[in-house]
This record gives C-alpha cells, structure tokens and sequence, in this order.
C-alpha cells in the first residue's frame, strides 16, 4: 500500500493518518508511552482545560454499563497557567498533531483560553468543548442551545488563527442546527459526538451509582447515535468532521468515515486496551488492502451515494 | 497470561493462579489490569486485583478475588489453560526497605490480599503481627492459614464472631494486647470506612502508616481519572501515584 494511503486533510490541519484520541481518555499524551509509539496516531486531543485549576468531581466518578461506561469526571485539570507552564515544555516534542481541548463556563473563559492558546507552538489546532455534560454551569448548557454555539465560536474565532474545531454534544434535538451555528461562527472543523447524558442505578443499594448521579454515556452503546448524527452533518455541512462515539476497531472507524467522517476520535476503546488507537489504524490499513483501495479519501462520505 | 488454577477457597472468594511465559515484574501493593472477554463488550472495562503473591522464578501470579458483580462472576468460569489479558506491573506498591521494625500488618475483607506478597518481602528483615478482618469465619479462614504458615503471629476480627474478636479490626487492634507504643510502621488495605478509623488512630500514636487505597478504576493507566484520591499534595490518581499512599497524605471526606 502507498505510504500516503491513509493521508487526511481535516482543512489546514494535515494528517498522516485518521486517528485522534478524544479528550480525555488519553490524559496529556505522554502518559501511554510505554504501550505503543504515540507518534504513530494521526493526532492527540489533550485533556480539556478550564482557566482555573479543577479538581473534579465526588467519586465514584465511573459506572459501566452494557458495553459502555457512564463517566462524570467533572474536568479535573490544572488549569490553563499550569498547563502552559508545566504540560506544554512536556509534551512539545512528541512529534504529531497536538490538539487543545478548551472548556469554560462563560464566553469569556472560552475567549480568555483560546488567546493563552493562539501563540502556543505546539498546539496545531483548538477543540472548543461547548458539550461536557459533567460541569453545571457552561459545558453542554452552551452546546445544547445554537445561539451560544454560535456565540462561543464566533468570540474563539476573532482571537484563535489556527484551525477551529468545534465538539458538538448530542443531547440536542436537532444536531444540525448545532452545526449550522458553529460553522456561522467561524468553526473549521467539527467533532461529535461528545457523551450522551445518562444515569446509573444501583438496585441492591437503592442509589445512584455516581456521586453526581447523572454522568456522559460512552462505548460501543452509542455508536449508532454518533453515526447518525455524522451522517446528517456530512449532507448539510461543508467543512470536515471528526466522528467518534464507540470506536472499538478498524472497522468501527470505516463505518465513521463512510457516514462522512475525515478523521475519527478513538476515547473509550483505549481505556479497555491502552494501545487500541494504533490497532485501529492497523486494521484501517487492512480494510484498504482487503477491498482494494489506494486512498482512504475515497471512501469518505460513500455510504450517502 | 496462562490460567493455572482458578479455585473456590471461601465464601464467595477465589483464588486465581496465572503463568506468564515471561518474567514478570511486580512489588507488594502494584496490582495487574484483567481483560475479561476479548469477544464482547460487556463487561467493558478490565479489572484490577492486587497481587496476593508472585513467584518470580515460576513466573507464577496469584490473586485473590472476591465475586461482587458481573465481571468477578465471569472469572469464577476461567479455567486450567484459558488465556488471560492482563496489564502488569501497575501503580507504586509498598515500601519494602523497612529494617528491624516492629510491624503491624492490618487488612479487612478483600483488602487483606496484598498483605500476604508484602508479608512474605517484610518479614525477614523484622518483626511482624498481622491483624486480619472480615464479616466472618469462611471470609477469613483462607487468610489466617496462609499468614500462619509464615509464622506469624496472627490475629483475627470477625464482624459476626465467628472467628477471633467480635468485631472490626480496628477494635482489634485497640483492644488487643499490642503495645502501641512499640510499633514502628503499619501498612493497612481496606475498605475507606477502616483506613478512615486506621487514620485517627495512627494520629493520636503517632505511628508511620502507608495504605492501599481501593477507588473504583477506569483505565487503571493514569488517563481516565476516574480513581483520584485527595491529597495534602494535591489530587493524585489511585492507579498511578497508588494505589499506595501514606496515610497521613491522604485526606478522606466527611
């Protein structure tokens, strides 16, 4: 197979491959050396950042579910000084794409995080979160009204240069107008899916499972809601997506690019298996040569025709 | 990893033995990341057990597991030859450099597993009593043979009184015979209710305590943060800068 077989471009933002890591699931990128050579994925999307430093949520903060898990980790982070000052000189060298992912809990916080972010070298690119089900104010009370959406994404644009990738949550009625808001606004990209609100049970005990009794439902559960939802912006949107939402194998990741994705978010999947990111890219390989393909761009969008 | 031996050895509890071709490295304390079924997605996440003993010239590892749900239910059915996922090696374990001490061991319920690997490091190089709790009889029995085997001196709390005291073991140890004055160090793994009680008692003597935390883990490799323990030095993931702690350092809520 060429070399450049599984080249992606998500606009300005190149890729060698389609993989990402979604946020939060592989810390700041340095973490899951030991399993596999990082640099090998398309990109990394790094823990969310808040302004301050957040300490998170009560625990229990994870529950399994039937082939998913239910998490509300709450945005625990460093802060956006700490993470310039102590994260960055880190992870500067790891040699592929690094993606910021940006939380805030008003518009000026997304503004004020995107300026500390415009300069930084080793940021190719900005996720806006407007969808983390897990924090009260902000989070996906932004992403679940398209006014806010477009709001938010309008003010990171006039201070942000670089490309814009805006994450859209699915707890929406309509995830195309979400869409629509923040490609107005000035995104280049959009990624989804973010997790799908949910709650745990415990029957035995009579209570909640989590401490914050609702949490963000990811796995394999979702995956037919995130493909829906990337095959519905592929036909009305003109700007490139990322998709994600139960990406477990190679094939999982094809049936995302068919429905339009560019590129793919691999999350849950690399909590069962540190190195699942790369297995997946192995067994996309395999998908071309199996069918004979020479350029993955040509499946893209393919099941719309 | 191979399966050797998957037994029943108490009330609910097992006992599982997994071969590995290579070496395996591990400490008291650090704990191993099972995949339970590579076929399906349910159960999703893999499973963390401490490790119960090592035998590095065999290459053999034994864990202790309790069934309290789906996962631990499906292991109940590996069998002699079935291969096994397992990340290795995980998390920072016990200090194991202590030196003519006198030494308290003290666990309750499944918390007792890594006390038995760390007992077998400690105890040549000085002197240590083991306090063991559980609910009852069948949940310790196993536990008391294998620590007495070592010979050492053994002390047993049961919930219902079946077994030793009546009562937790942290009543144990208050109302045992042990001179509190004369221990040196204690390392603890139990339920947060006990590392909680274990903490005040620790504070008013005074004694240098390190514990093994029990959080419910995610990825179990330092990305989710799903097992963050509360510091004095900040918050700290269970599955990485643990799931060890100095007692002191770790602050508990309510």
């Amino acid at each position: 197979m060429a070399k450049n077989a599984l080249n992606v471009s998500l606009g300005e933002l190149k890729l060698k491959n389609p993989v990402i890591t979604a946020s939060g699931t592989f810390g700041f990128g340095t973490e899951l050396a030991e399993y596999f050579p990082v640099a090998n994925l398309g990109a990394v999307t790094l823990k969310g950042i808040t302004v301050e430093e957040s300490l998170g949520n009560d625990l229990p903060r994870i529950a399994e579910t039937p082939a998913g898990i239910l998490n509300s980790i709450g945005l625990e982070n460093p802060g956006i000084e700490k993470f310039k000052k102590n994260t960055i000189p880190e992870i500067k060298n790891l040699n592929l794409p690094l993606i910021a992912n940006i939380s805030g809990y008003s518009i000026k916080d997304f503004k004020y995080l995107a300026q500390k972010l415009e300069n930084e070298e080793a940021i190719k690119a900005l996720e806006v979160n407007v969808s983390c089900p897990n924090i009260k104010e902000g989070g996906m009370a932004f992403g679940t009204d398209s006014e806010m959406i477009y709001k938010v994404s309008k003010e990171v644009r006039k201070v942000y240069t670089g490309p814009l990738i805006v994450k859209l949550s699915p707890n929406v009625t309509d995830i195309v107008e979400m869409g629509k808001a923040a490609v107005e606004g000035g995104a280049d990209i959009i990624s989804l899916i973010n997790t799908l609100l949910g709650m745990a049970i415990d029957a035995d005990k009579q209570e909640a499972v989590l401490a914050n009794d609702f949490g963000g439902l990811s796995g394999p559960a979702v995956k037919p809601v995130a493909l829906r939802m990337v095959y519905q912006l592929y036909k009305k949107l003109n700007v490139p997506i990322i998709g994600m939402g139960g990406i477990m194998s190679g094939k999982d990741a094809v049936e995302f690019l068919l429905a339009g994705a560019s590129a793919v978010g691999v999350g849950t999947a690399t909590l069962r298996d540190p190195d699942a990111s790369q297995k997946i890219i192995f067994e996309i390989e395999n998908y071309l040569e199996k069918h004979n393909i020479s350029d993955l761009n040509d499946i893209i969008g393919k099941a719309h025709q | 990893m191979k399966i050797k031996s998957n037994k029943k050895i108490g009330s609910k509890i097992f006992k599982l033995e997994l071969k590995s071709s290579k070496k395996i490295k591990g400490e008291p304390g650090q704990f191993i990341h099972l995949k339970l079924n590579s076929d399906s997605y349910d159960p999703l996440l893999r499973r963390p057990f401490s490790i119960f003993d090592l035998n590095y010239d065999e290459n053999l590892l034994t864990i202790v597991y309790k069934v309290c749900g789906k996962g631990t239910e499906l292991m109940t059915k590996l069998k002699k030859g079935d291969k096994i996922e397992a990340l290795k090696n995980l998390g920072n374990g016990f200090n194991t450099n202590k030196k003519n001490n006198d030494i308290i061991l003290i666990g309750g319920g499944m918390g007792i597993a890594p006390l038995y690997f760390l007992a077998k490091k400690v105890k040549p190089k000085n002197n240590v009593k083991v306090l063991l709790g559980a609910s009852s009889e069948c949940e310790l029995e196993f536990f008391k043979t294998k620590f007495s085997k070592l010979g050492l001196e053994v002390y047993n709390a049961t919930m219902n009184g079946s077994l030793g005291y009546k009562g937790t073991v942290i009543e144990l140890l208050n109302n045992s015979k042990i001179n509190k004055d004369k221990i040196d160090y204690i390392y603890g793994c139990g339920p947060t209710k006990m590392l909680k009680e274990l903490k005040s008692l620790v504070t008013s003597q005074k004694i240098s305590t390190e514990v093994s935390l029990e959080e419910r883990m995610g990825c179990g490799v330092g990305v989710c943060l799903s097992c963050t323990v509360k510091t004095i030095n900040g918050n700290m993931r269970a599955c990485k800068e643990g799931p060890v702690f100095k007692l002191k350092e770790v602050i508990f809520d309510g």
